[in-house]
């Protein structure tokens, strides 16, 4: 039998006596794995981190660690007791210590089973030198983020939970910080579960994503199959990953709508033949032609940097997003017409 | 759930919080006990003078102290003049002149032959000057002495709001092309309304409470009554039934207090879009003017009464040789060590099970365990005459026991159980609005980096409260320090402090002599506001 390094089985995550997120099971299978979870903000992440902490009782299921159970109806070890570290969304440091004897407190907790991880580095990957003598008041929010998250670090933990540990952080800074962050879990096999509601900080960070919405943890998966071959129709809509559009199946590799014609491309599931299916289109499926026959109106364009973001209206008053890169020759305005390449051709299928 | 949440905190937390809640139920269920044939003859004769004169007294008072307090803490909050940093915090000074004090300085001062008198005579020669000299006594004086007094409780507050409103608040006004006066009235005044009410209702229940003033210039009130249905009457159910009323009447207004604290959430909120205030500089006659304003004002509270009690020190120094003044001291230091370090302990006890249980049970009986400084200090020590007798004779004799009143009454440890349970809220209030800036997830992160609940408590809490519980430590000293019907009540047989000396040499007619121990107090009740001026100036700023 394989053995998880952590282990969450059928817990409702319940605070102050809701139940923000039903029968969640997932697990993490080595030491040093980084699972990052995502959803819309009040869904009921930071109480599954809580929870893992001890900071919340279940009253259903089991969470163990290295075999151990930690929760459950009848066990519940104290937070203090788990040897596992919560790096809170806001700010938590100790407001009568300065910044390095907040993080140096992350030191005092003993973990001899586990490599030691120097402190002085963590400050320096996480650019924390020169606020070291400041107190939290003097500091900002992105700063103490940063802070809160060494001093999570250095404690070493069995497991390390991060609540929107870059929240705050400026986006120009977010970058460095987030690869600085995956070098350390990397280097020092910190087992971490990551709260987040970026979608690409977690595609980055995590060798799993669990994807929670409407109370349930919808999907747990690799980021790519997250991203590209999301399990249902609210994943699709969270992730913002496209459009649906009515379809018809007409054989083992196409499918005929109204508003496109002739698409083909290899499904991801079986569908029988004439069947009807709602098509997920994403903004990268359709390619630009202006020699196409097929002309969609344009009703909105979004300047993206690298690329055009073209809203286009079907003749079924569909809008369908489209990415061109921004240095395509020429550019649409609103009310033109817009040439899709025909016949479409998406690498794989999804369907619901 | 309830029991979930049992751990030691919460014991703790609960036995501190029923303990001051004791006195209140007390007096409540002796409302409906049988009392002596007093109570039918105080009902035919004085009990609607003392419901009256109370009504009087509160309604002079606070229309006073309104005036003064917000005026005053305009002045200072939006103009800049000669010594106006100074009366920022002096005019606070008039906290350490307890009523009784001030009336005993009033009344000294205006009598026949009195301060005035004298002055006049060395400044004219001899004259007839008894019949001009205006007399301030009776329930003008009463109103005066505690509005000069006790003004600083709406000063303090109002001047906390009007510093921190929004310098655009006050543009918009003049945008909408709004006189000043308008401005006043329409924008600055409302915005600080919930600050001032608040101000008002202390000022109310420490009227209500008022005694030493109330008793000098013999106005029978609802305390008075109290006092004497006890001492006159020997009537402890007589007593009880007049504190109910006079603790209805403080019921009401310490939930008028309490709701207008919770507006004020939402009026004063300055973390948005705050600009702030540049102070208008004073020129000519309007800078004299607010000078001379703050000047009488601090002048009238704090040094009358001072050079008053100074004067007769010097004038009759063989009063000084007749106290004992550094027993005094000590027995004064002693009461205020003793009860902040009972106070100190229960209260912080008493926050940290609340933050650590989050049980609502527990944090209605905080709510009321708080409401033990609107009850005045003769019900409080007439409830606990009361709980003790009846527990003595119903619990304590039944089983077999001696008797344990002489252990609580008329003891240090009497007295001081029920200094705890008139100044809890201080003490409470105090250490949590500490705990209010230590964010939760500052106890959760200590919890998870394996510090235990005792080592959280040791190592984070008390040293980022220091400051809290000093500045708590010099609240309640000063109240102690000026304290007097529980004192008079409850203390052992001679143990006198500064504040019943003064009081039993003025109501023995000996004025001249009540002043060398009220001017004592007043240094030391000084110095304590000295010390904590600048805790006490951002009241409302946090």
């Amino acid at each position: 039998m394989n053995k998880n390094y952590f282990e969450v089985r059928n817990v409702d995550f319940c605070v102050g006596g809701k139940t923000k997120v039903k029968n969640v099971s997932f697990s993490i299978k080595n030491e040093g794995d980084v699972v990052c979870l995502l959803g819309p903000s009040g869904i009921g992440k930071t109480t599954i981190l809580r929870t893992i902490a001890g900071l919340e009782k279940i009253n259903n299921g089991s969470i163990s660690i290295n075999d151990k159970v930690i929760s459950s109806k009848k066990n519940h070890l104290e937070p203090e007791s788990r040897n596992i570290s919560l790096a809170f969304q806001e700010n938590s440091l100790f407001p009568h210590y300065n910044v390095e004897k907040n993080i140096l407190i992350g030191t005092e907790k003993k973990n001899k089973k586990r490599k030691k991880i120097n402190p002085k580095e963590v400050i320096k990957l996480l650019n924390l030198k020169k606020i070291l003598h400041k107190y939290p008041h003097q500091i900002s929010a992105g700063e103490a983020q940063r802070s809160s998250l060494a001093r999570s670090l250095v404690s070493n933990p069995d497991l390390l939970l991060l609540d929107e540990p870059l929240s705050n952080v400026d986006q120009s800074f977010k970058e460095e910080i987030q690869v600085n962050l995956k070098k350390l879990l990397s280097k020092f096999k910190i087992t971490t579960i990551i709260v987040t509601h970026d979608s690409y900080e977690a595609f980055y960070l995590g060798g799993k994503c669990g994807i929670i919405l409407n109370g349930q943890l919808k999907q747990f998966d690799d980021p790519y199959n997250v991203y590209h071959f999301p399990n249902s129709v609210d994943v699709v809509n969270f992730l913002n990953r496209g459009i649906l559009i009515p379809a018809k199946v007409t054989g083992e590799n196409s499918l005929e709508s109204k508003d496109l014609g002739l698409i083909k491309g290899n499904f991801i599931k079986h569908y029988p033949n004439g069947s009807d299916v709602q098509l997920l289109l994403q903004p990268e499926d359709l390619e630009h032609d202006d020699q196409s026959n097929l002309k969609l109106e344009v009703v909105d364009r979004k300047f993206r940097g690298t690329n055009f973001i073209y809203t286009l209206k079907t003749v079924s008053n569909l809008l369908i997003p489209v990415f061109v890169h921004s240095h395509h020759i020429h550019q649409h305005e609103v009310d033109e017409k817009f040439g899709i390449k025909r016949p479409i051709n998406i690498d794989h299928i999804v369907c619901f | 759930m309830f029991f979930n949440k049992f751990n030691i905190w919460f014991l703790s937390s609960f036995l501190v919080s029923l303990l001051v809640i004791i006195p209140i139920l007390t007096v409540s269920i002796s409302f409906f006990e049988e009392t002596s044939q007093y109570f039918d003859i105080l009902k035919k004769t004085f009990l609607f003078e003392y419901i009256f004169n109370s009504i009087s007294l509160l309604i002079g008072v606070l229309v006073l102290t309104f005036f003064l307090g917000t005026g005053s803490a305009y002045i200072v909050s939006f103009y800049k003049f000669p010594g106006a940093n100074f009366f920022k915090w002096a005019l606070i000074l008039s906290f350490a002149i307890p009523p009784y004090i001030y009336a005993y300085s009033l009344f000294a001062f205006f009598e026949n032959y009195g301060t005035a008198f004298t002055i006049l005579k060395s400044l004219f020669g001899d004259g007839n000057y008894n019949k001009h000299i205006p007399k301030f006594d009776g329930m003008f004086g009463l109103i005066l002495s505690i509005s000069f007094s006790l003004f600083a409780y709406v000063y303090i507050l109002a001047r906390s709001s009007f510093v921190y409103q929004s310098q655009s608040l006050i543009d918009l006004g003049k945008n909408m092309g709004f006189s000043k006066f308008k401005c006043f009235y329409s924008i600055i005044l409302p915005a600080a309304r919930p600050a001032i009410v608040a101000g008002l209702s202390l000022v109310a229940m420490e009227t209500l409470a008022e005694f030493g003033a109330v008793d000098f210039f013999s106005v029978n009130t609802l305390t008075t009554g109290i006092y004497d249905a006890w001492i006159s009457f020997d009537d402890l159910a007589f007593a009880n039934r007049v504190s109910f009323f006079l603790l209805i009447f403080i019921f009401v207004l310490f939930l008028t207090e309490n709701l207008s604290r919770k507006k004020a959430k939402y009026h004063l909120d300055v973390k948005g879009g705050f600009k702030q205030k540049e102070r208008i500089k004073l020129k000519g006659t309007k800078s004299f003017a607010a000078f001379s304003f703050c000047f009488v004002l601090f002048f009238l509270s704090f040094l009358f009464p001072l050079c008053q009690m100074l004067y007769w020190t010097l004038k009759f120094p063989e009063n000084f040789m007749d106290i004992n003044a550094l027993d005094l001291f000590l027995n004064t230091i002693y009461l205020v060590l003793l009860s902040s370090l009972v106070l100190i302990t229960f209260a912080l006890i008493s926050n940290y099970g609340n933050r650590v249980s989050k049980n609502k049970t527990l944090a209605l009986l905080s709510t009321f365990s708080i409401s033990g400084y609107a009850i005045p200090g003769v019900i409080l020590a007439v409830a606990f005459i009361t709980f003790i007798a009846w527990f003595d004779e119903n619990i304590i004799q039944y089983l077999g026991f001696n008797s344990i009143k002489k252990i609580f009454i008329g003891s240090i440890l009497g007295l001081v159980l029920v200094y705890f349970v008139r100044f809890y809220s201080l003490a409470f209030n105090g250490i949590k609005s500490g705990y209010e800036k230590i964010n939760i997830a500052v106890d959760e992160s200590a919890y998870l980096l394996g510090y235990s609940k005792r080592k959280t408590f040791m190592k984070i809490h008390i040293p980022y409260l220091r400051n809290s519980l000093l500045f708590v430590v010099i609240l309640i000293s000063l109240e102690i320090v000026r304290e007097l019907p529980v004192t008079l009540i409850l203390r052992p047989f001679n143990f006198e402090t500064f504040a019943t000396t003064a009081y039993i040499s003025a109501s023995e007619d000996l004025l001249e002599a009540a002043a060398v121990p009220s001017l004592f107090l007043i240094i030391m009740a000084a110095t304590f506001i000295m010390i904590t001026s600048k805790y006490i100036l951002r009241v409302g700023d946090e």
